[in-house]
């Protein structure tokens, strides 16, 4: 098939239009990159748009010195491993019950689930019931309120009814329970819907910062983005707060520790990028609308 | 979504499997799934149906230290406060503002981005283009927000420096009210656009290929053919996303504007969530915090429910 002139020059637009919107897109990190890498002396003086402005480590150094964010990365890890394990293992035993024709009492389970997609309590309520169960500055309000959701479990249950009852069966023939056959064969089937779940979840603890507003009171308790929050929004008090001693002021300033905090934190999303992009699109369309 | 349907078709003849036996059988029968079943269940009844209980504080002027048992009963009070109150009306007409508007770009740009990314041919660098606009995605906002706020930033951030260098004055976009909606609009696309184009561009990898091959040899050039034939053909996955969109009208995005507003833009920028968290928690207001929240909450439900029965009466599978 010949192309024609015009869909020639509309590919070429067309690539390089994509060109400029990868740039657009890349641009603020590799910016936050280079801000990170500066000379606190050269980036006083006026800005700098592609390469660093002098180089200097010092603002690192700071950052991993600081014991607020080394404090926010201990809970915010603590609270996503736990959150990741206890959230996948219990969306998919409810997703497994729920998937059974045969439970009684299924249809109210379900309906119970799934009104929760339609009306909730609110603020107010969920906070005030994490007070009166004494969990506020505990890693509990951090990991339960949210660890699992409905839609999680009726795309997980989706995915259960996808397997052949046959396979079931025959365990069941040769003695196995419902226990046997959910941990020895269904999970083992479902790996890539698990992996879909989990890393969902895990990607959502590891953004959470609004649990340390809500139920926090204690600075040692907050989650690695909350001290984030802290640290961008308190300009002032950024390089006091970053416990950096005086002698190290000629090196980094408010902006560099912005920049190389912000950095540090996004490693491990970065890290598991690429990992999590094989299974997000699955995971996006799961149970999405019909085309 | 599937899955809920199946429920709701399924339902009839499982009741009937079911009635013919004694429930302790079953019950004995099924001990394992029980099992299974319950902690789940228990959660979602302590975090999400405990929560919906506390919702009678929205009809008390609730007092901690009484507890819902002792606080004094004041029927729709807290209600009629709020209805009263001119803070209410800007603070609706902002979230629903912020959100149609939100809703307008994100629906139309990620139709055209994926249109166009439909017709990148070599698959190396579409699939090296999609993993670079899908990752803002996966960003949390308080990163955003930071980076936002170093940008925007009137003394030395970069979009000021340009302005200035340029001989311009330095704007206080963030504290403007006259930007602040754009800032929230813009930045949601940026986050959000290249997410939003999964959906769109599975729908169109579903078009069959023998409609194009008849538009050519019928002379449509590329922009025909993705006017009369890519989408129509998607017309239901939009049509379905926009409607489902239209019920989450009274979420305009708690974290984002939570992160990026200050009392500079409340007449432009506050909308009910952030309203419910400075009243609730940190005036400590619970019970006309409550009233606010349960009044959204209804809301949410009415229009949820409303829009399912639209999807069904267009003939597309709903929710449930």
């Amino acid at each position: 098939m010949r192309l024609t002139t015009g869909e020639k020059v509309f590919s070429v637009l067309n690539y390089l239009f994509f060109i400029v919107v990868m740039l657009l897109m890349i641009y603020p990190f590799w910016y936050m990159i280079m801000g990170s890498f500066s000379d606190s002396a050269y980036v006083a003086d006026g800005g700098f748009f592609l390469t660093p402005a002098g180089f200097s480590l010092a603002a690192y150094k700071a950052v991993l010195q600081n014991v607020s964010i080394l404090s926010g990365f201990k809970v915010t890890v603590i609270s996503t491993v736990g959150g990741t394990v206890i959230g996948t293992f219990l969306t998919a035993t409810t997703a497994y019950a729920i998937s059974k024709k045969r439970l009684r009492g299924r249809m109210i389970f379900s309906f119970l689930i799934l009104f929760t997609m339609l009306f909730s309590g609110g603020l107010i309520p969920s906070y005030l019931l994490v007070k009166e169960l004494n969990m506020i500055d505990t890693y509990w309000a951090l990991i339960l309120p949210s660890a699992i959701g409905a839609w999680n479990i009726f795309v997980m249950q989706s995915f259960f009814r996808g397997i052949p009852e046959e396979l079931e069966e025959a365990a069941k023939i040769d003695g196995a329970n419902d226990l046997t056959v959910f941990f020895r064969i269904v999970l083992p089937l479902s790996k890539a819907v698990l992996a879909t779940i989990g890393l969902f979840i895990a990607v959502w603890y590891w953004n959470d910062f609004f649990s340390s507003v809500l139920y926090v009171t204690e600075k040692d308790m907050w989650q690695l983005q909350m001290v984030l929050k802290d640290l961008i929004s308190n300009t002032s008090n950024a390089i006091a707060q970053a416990g950096i001693s005086i002698s190290y002021q000629g090196d980094v300033n408010e902006f560099t520790i912005k920049m190389a905090s912000i950095i540090v934190s996004s490693i491990p999303i970065l890290a598991v990028y690429p990992f999590l992009q094989k299974h997000f699109v699955k995971g996006a369309l799961i149970g999405s609308v019909k085309g | 979504m599937e899955t809920i349907q199946a429920e709701a078709s399924t339902n009839k003849s499982v009741t009937a499997a079911a009635s013919g036996r004694p429930l302790w059988k079953d019950l004995v029968r099924d001990k394992y799934l029980y099992l299974l079943l319950i902690p789940g269940m228990l959660l979602i009844l302590l975090f999400r149906y405990a929560p919906m209980y506390g919702i009678v504080i929205a009809f008390q002027d609730y007092n901690i230290f009484k507890g819902v048992g002792g606080s004094e009963w004041v029927g729709v009070g807290q209600f009629t406060r709020l209805f009263g109150s001119p803070d209410f009306y800007e603070i609706l007409r902002n979230t629903v503002l912020i959100s149609v508007y939100k809703l307008a770009a994100s629906f139309t740009i990620p139709i055209v981005l994926s249109l166009l990314l439909n017709e990148l041919k070599n698959l190396v660098f579409k699939r090296f283009t999609q993993s670079v606009i899908y990752l803002p995605h996966f960003i949390s906002w308080v990163i955003f927000s930071g980076i936002l706020i170093s940008f925007l930033n009137p003394v030395d951030g970069l979009i000021n420096t340009i302005i200035t260098r340029f001989g311009g004055a330095p704007i206080d976009f963030l504290g403007s009210s006259d930007y602040f909606r754009s800032i929230l609009v813009v930045s949601d696309v940026y986050k959000e656009v290249g997410w939003g184009t999964i959906i769109y561009l599975a729908a169109i990898a579903g078009v069959n290929a023998d409609l194009y091959e008849a538009a050519r040899i019928d002379g449509a050039h590329k922009g025909q053919q993705m006017w009369h034939v890519t989408l129509p053909a998607i017309r239901p996955v939009i049509l379905i996303l926009v409607i489902l969109s239209l019920a989450n009208i009274l979420e305009a995005g708690f974290q984002q504007v939570f992160l990026l507003y200050s009392p500079l833009v409340y007449d432009v920028g506050d909308i009910l969530d952030t309203y419910v968290y400075r009243v609730g928690i940190q005036e400590a207001n619970y019970s006309y915090a409550t009233a606010v929240g349960l009044f959204k909450s209804l809301v949410a439900m009415v229009l949820i429910v409303t829009v399912n029965k639209l999807v069904k009466l267009s003939g597309q599978d709903g929710l449930w």
